[in-house]
């Protein structure tokens, strides 16, 4: 089976801190990866890595077969990101935003109209549309934030922490979203909800200061270590602060 | 999709977001009320009547005396408008959204500049509109030397993008980047253009100094009319306006070069 991303001994150095050390991974075409571990374990940098906002120290990753480091718009065209809290132009609406975004990912004309409003209906976010994001609270950014990673219907979605600022209403949302969109797409996410990844995802990669603990099943590490998924990450990350 | 395509796209989209912006209309507003303060002050004060006799008023003194003073406005205007240009995404994390696109990094920053370039351009414009309409209302005569100084108080705004850009792709904060470049410009520059002055060595490649062409070239005889003892200040200032817009157009390519050098490199950390 072919392999969306893979991440071959990327290691990432900030000003001599070692934030990722030589982690190799590997997620197959219908998998769908959740990336946990405590704050500071290199999960963002990971996940930025991949999107070619940072340069790595070494190593290289590759998206469905196309280097990052390397050809990095030809990479990341096939990805739809959402990484850390991110912010947008105050000025725009959510329909001049996503209009501006599609046009940077090819799309056009009706097409892409026709496209923002079904990923605006799909966050929900429908009666905001003409609205500028300035008026915005953080949570209606984030569902903005999950309307852009789809709007190209990439085949990869990279999410950092994709359920932060939302309410429990929008936590549900965002997990059906996931849950429906996993079917068709490569997931991998990073976040610190148990119950997320456990209905998202089914591999979990567990990273603690910069180094790759574990990397294989929940059904698989649930039946070796006999505990829960939330078990088994505070067994493996004991200590770890 | 071409990169061309993209930069048309990027720019859309960067003229929108500078249109939607107060700063653009509030530098509109300043931009004539310092036209209309100059010009009060130029016939309220009696200006012409003060100087020389061999400098009369005219238009072409008319001119000089309120686009000169008046230019300060739009140069006030392209470092707030190029400022935050790059460094905002950094700073206020609008690159999360921006920068994992299939967009090359200096698409981005071309199309950036050509947003503010056009915005700045606008307001010197504007100034210089301003202008022109007072001297027909005032002189019923219009200086062709107005449009030879609106040519080089573009390239002047110009040359100044070109630094603000530089450093708002180096520094991390918006207000950082807006203040080193007024600093560099108003502040370093014009140190060393007045050691180089009283070195005796011609300042013609420094900044200001050429920037001072948007003056000379209405060829107002100021040294010969104080006899070579200008007043203090006044030191003789004519940069030959060729050699002056050559050396403004070096002042924005290799800061924007290494601009876009150093937004290809720079982390969203």
């Amino acid at each position: 089976m072919r392999e969306s991303i893979v991440i071959e001994g990327l290691s990432k150095y900030y000003n001599g801190f070692l934030a990722l050390d030589n982690l190799s991974l590997k997620i197959k075409e219908n998998e769908d990866v959740a990336l946990l571990g405590p704050n500071g374990a290199g999960k963002t940098t990971t996940l930025k890595l991949l999107c070619g906002l940072l340069r790595p120290s070494s190593g290289t990753a590759y998206i469905n077969g196309v280097n990052v480091v390397e050809e990095r718009e030809r990479a990341i065209s096939m990805v739809g990101a959402i990484l850390e809290t991110p912010e947008f132009y105050p000025f725009f609406t959510p329909e001049e935003t996503l209009s501006y975004l599609g046009r940077l990912r090819g799309m056009s004309g009706q097409g892409l109209k026709s496209r923002i409003d079904e990923v605006i209906k799909l966050v929900r976010l429908e009666g905001w549309a003409k609205v500028r994001i300035g008026k915005f609270s953080r949570g209606m950014k984030q569902r903005l934030a999950l309307a852009q990673a789809l709007l190209h219907d990439p085949p990869i979605l990279i999410l950092d922490e994709p359920a932060l600022g939302l309410d429990p209403r929008g936590m549900i949302e965002m997990r059906e979203i996931l849950k429906k969109e996993r079917k068709e797409k490569v997931v991998f996410l990073s976040s610190h909800l148990i119950t997320e990844v456990v209905q998202v995802c089914d591999k979990v990669a567990l990273i603690d200061h910069g180094h790759l603990l574990v990397y294989d099943s929940i059904l698989r590490l649930k039946r070796k270590y006999r505990k829960s998924l939330e078990g088994v990450y505070l067994k493996l990350t004991e200590g770890a602060i | 999709m071409s990169e061309f395509e993209k930069l048309k796209i990027v720019t859309k989209y960067e003229l929108l977001k500078q249109f939607r912006r107060k700063r653009f209309y509030g530098a509109l507003v300043l931009t004539l009320l310092a036209v209309i303060l100059i010009i009060a002050l130029y016939k309220g004060l009696d200006i012409p009547g003060k100087l020389p006799a061999l400098i009369t008023d005219s238009p072409e003194l008319f001119a000089l005396f309120v686009t000169s003073a008046s230019a300060t406005i739009p140069i006030f205007a392209a470092v707030f408008f190029a400022g935050d240009s790059i460094a905002s995404e950094f700073e206020h994390k609008t690159g999360y959204i921006l920068f994992p696109n299939p967009v090359k990094r200096s698409t981005l920053v071309v199309g950036k500049y050509i947003a503010c370039l056009t915005v700045t351009a606008l307001i010197v414009i504007f100034a210089y509109v301003a202008t022109v309409i007072a001297l027909v209302g005032i002189y019923q005569q219009l200086p062709i030397e107005v449009f030879g100084s609106l040519a080089l108080a573009l390239v002047y705004a110009n040359s100044v993008l070109g630094i603000a850009f530089l450093y708002s792709s180096l520094l991390k904060g918006s207000m950082g980047a807006t203040i080193a470049t007024l600093l560099t410009i108003m502040l370093v520059f014009s140190v060393i253009e007045v050691s180089l002055i009283f070195a005796n060595i011609d300042p013609w490649f420094m900044h200001g100094y050429a920037g001072d062409s948007i003056a000379s070239v209405y060829g107002i005889p100021f040294a010969a009319a104080w006899g070579g003892g200008m007043p203090a200040g006044m030191e003789e200032r004519s940069p030959d306006p060729a050699t002056s817009f050559f050396v403004m157009l070096g002042y924005f390519i290799v800061p924007f070069i290494l601009s876009i050098w150093l937004a290809k490199r720079r982390e969203m950390l």
